[in-house]
């Protein structure tokens, strides 16, 4: 067994691994071309250039095109090169996505499978950024009645070749956390916004539950093609607070998602899958109940929504392995090599002395550096071998 | 303080959904003026602000009675027009160029509307230049800005910029808040206040109205 995998599930059981293990999700085409030492395709200008855009537009609007091919094959081509990166740069883990889920409705606007709609942006660098959120296209019973699901419905048998590819190719290296586009909560809303979701949890929760069941199902499915395709963890990308709090009473959340979780993590444990929760924002209050929930492991841990690890090692670190906490805004974007020794020396300390802990960035961002990536690697090498030294 | 009007007030407080509509149907039946109406929500905005502070209520409850706040103002607005509207003072609100984040600004605006200022709600992804022209258009003293994305704060620099090259600084108060603020941020920025959340938001704003 790979030292990665070995250090990862030490980790995510609450051992004490051979080190502190580390843990990627970068997304960003930038540095991505960079670490791989890539040209990369001016896709960009695609979607800039004033004549091209307007072709585009005109292109993508007629409704004998068939969008799912060329987006599959480019989304094909940035999870392999993304877990390329990941593996490159050293880590011992990876968040990989495979997101054959966009369809452009012009060179501004693309619309995803689950009916969200985004606005596309763009690095500066020439390169696609992460679309932005602009709204939801399912409102109302018969909207997602009427929508198409044949798209959805393909997404575990795309899922498998993609992540056969991955696990054969990076398996070796990486400890491959696959992943979904959006967790139940946030496809709910999203689909439809959330002021509108916040009156229809009130008004028409069994249109929010029939959602919820398809989507259960649907990813229940997802894991077992995860598991087929040899990948050994998920990450169920959720963001469920903001920098004050849950968005929902976590009353509200149990009653509404606790059974479906309780699904989810089952059916991974059930095939063998560790199953890592994601949530951006202050998940003080909600740790708990991702443990009840069957979670192995927690991701984000946000600063900058005032998580501290040691609070949250106080907490639940009995009972869920802690991830990430490395912040984007500052630490991994603008700040000197000693700064990034000192946060990484000190989260190691905060979180990874009973084991426990995987290091990483709270998420992906443009901003972050290439330079400031490997100076946080580096500093996991120096100060994260067991036994600890303070 | 009518029945009907303490119910309204309570209705909202209670996140009772489906009650303020009607109530404020009977309060307009009964000859209730909108703009006591109106202060009967904020009355009961104002709690939920509370509770939210307190930890009782989450967002998604400080949502709801903003959505219910929608409804019952929908069946006064045209009392409102005809009566003309007690205000505080006009805000401008936005989020900032680059960003298209709504529902903190959203938020803020329901918040900020119910507790009595006229909320001039420019909308997402906002330039300098529309912040500047509103302003003075519409007389404010102060402007909210909503930035959720790390990578969008220098539009906050940039709307400051143009604020202070339009020869308005001094009588314009800034605030700023979203997910990736941070005093450091704000003092970078030579912003007035930091909001973390809509109910301090308004704390802020009633705050610089004293002053």
């Amino acid at each position: 067994m790979p030292a990665a995998h070995d250090r990862i599930l030490a980790a995510l059981e609450l051992r004490k691994p051979d080190r502190v293990p580390t843990f990627d999700l970068m997304q960003e085409y930038a540095n991505i071309y960079e670490i791989l030492r890539k040209k990369p395709l001016p896709i960009a200008f695609l979607f800039s250039n004033p004549y091209i855009a307007k072709i585009m537009d005109k292109v993508v609007a007629q409704p004998w095109v068939d969008q799912s091919r060329p987006v599959d094959k480019a989304m094909k081509d940035y999870t392999y090169d993304r877990t390329a990166a990941s593996a490159k740069m050293g880590y011992d883990s990876a968040w990989v996505g495979y997101h054959p889920v966009w369809r452009y409705l012009s060179s501004k606007v693309v619309r995803d499978i689950y009916g969200r709609c985004w606005d596309v942006t763009l690095d500066g660098k020439g390169n696609v950024g992460t679309p932005m959120y602009r709204r939801g296209l399912i409102s109302s019973p018969s909207d997602w009645k009427d929508w198409n699901k044949k798209d959805l419905l393909c997404l575990p048998e795309k899922n498998y070749r993609m992540f056969s590819l991955v696990q054969k190719d990076f398996g070796n290296r990486l400890f491959v956390f696959a992943t979904f586009t959006g967790g139940l909560f946030e496809l709910t809303w999203q689909c439809m916004g959330f002021e509108p979701f916040c009156v229809a949890i009130r008004r028409e929760k069994e249109f929010i539950r029939r959602m919820i069941g398809f989507y259960t199902d649907l990813y229940c499915i997802m894991l077992e093609a995860f598991a087929e395709a040899g990948v050994p963890g998920v990450m169920y990308p959720n963001d469920m607070a903001y920098r004050s709090g849950p968005m929902l009473n976590p009353k509200v959340f149990e009653e509404l998602y606790g059974e479906s979780l309780r699904r989810l993590t089952g059916t991974a444990h059930a095939l063998d899958l560790k199953i890592v929760i994601h949530s951006c924002g202050n998940v003080y209050s909600l740790l708990p109940w991702f443990a009840d929930c069957g979670f192995d492991g927690v991701h984000a841990l946000e600063p900058t929504a005032g998580v501290e690890l040691a609070q949250a090692k106080e907490i639940i670190g009995d009972r869920l392995c802690l991830i990430g906490n490395i912040d984007v805004t500052h630490i991994l974007v603008s700040a000197t090599k000693e700064e990034v020794f000192e946060t990484v020396h000190r989260a190691i300390q905060d979180a990874g002395k009973a084991g426990g802990y995987i290091l990483g960035p709270t998420n992906s961002h443009p901003g972050m550096t290439v330079r400031n990536l490997r100076w946080m690697v580096e500093a996991v090498e120096k100060y994260g071998r067991y036994p600890l030294t303070g | 303080m009518s029945d009907t009007l303490v119910k309204i007030g309570d209705a909202v407080a209670e996140l009772d959904l489906d009650a303020v509509e009607p109530l404020v149907r009977d309060a307009v039946a009964a000859r209730e003026e909108a703009n006591a109406i109106l202060e009967a929500m904020g009355a009961g905005m104002a709690s939920v602000g509370e509770l939210f502070e307190s930890g009782e209520y989450f967002l998604a409850d400080l949502v709801l009675a903003g959505e219910m706040m929608k409804e019952g103002v929908a069946v006064i607005e045209p009392l409102l027009k005809r009566d003309g509207q007690a205000t505080k003072g006009a805000i401008i609100l936005c989020t900032v160029k680059g960003d298209i984040h709504d529902i903190g600004k959203n938020l803020v605006g329901t918040m900020l509307g119910s507790a009595g200022f006229r909320v001039v709600d420019l909308g997402v992804d906002v330039p300098e230049e529309k912040v500047v022209e509103a302003i003075r258009t519409h007389g404010a003293s102060s402007v909210a800005l909503s930035v959720l994305l790390t990578t969008m704060v220098t539009s906050i620099s940039d709307i400051v910029a143009a604020i202070t090259e339009a020869g308005l600084r001094d009588q314009v108060k800034i605030a700023i808040g979203g997910a990736c603020t941070t005093p450091e941020l704000a003092e970078r920025m030579q912003v007035d206040a930091l909001g973390r959340d809509a109910v301090e938001a308004v704390r802020i704003f009633e705050g610089w109205l004293s002053d």
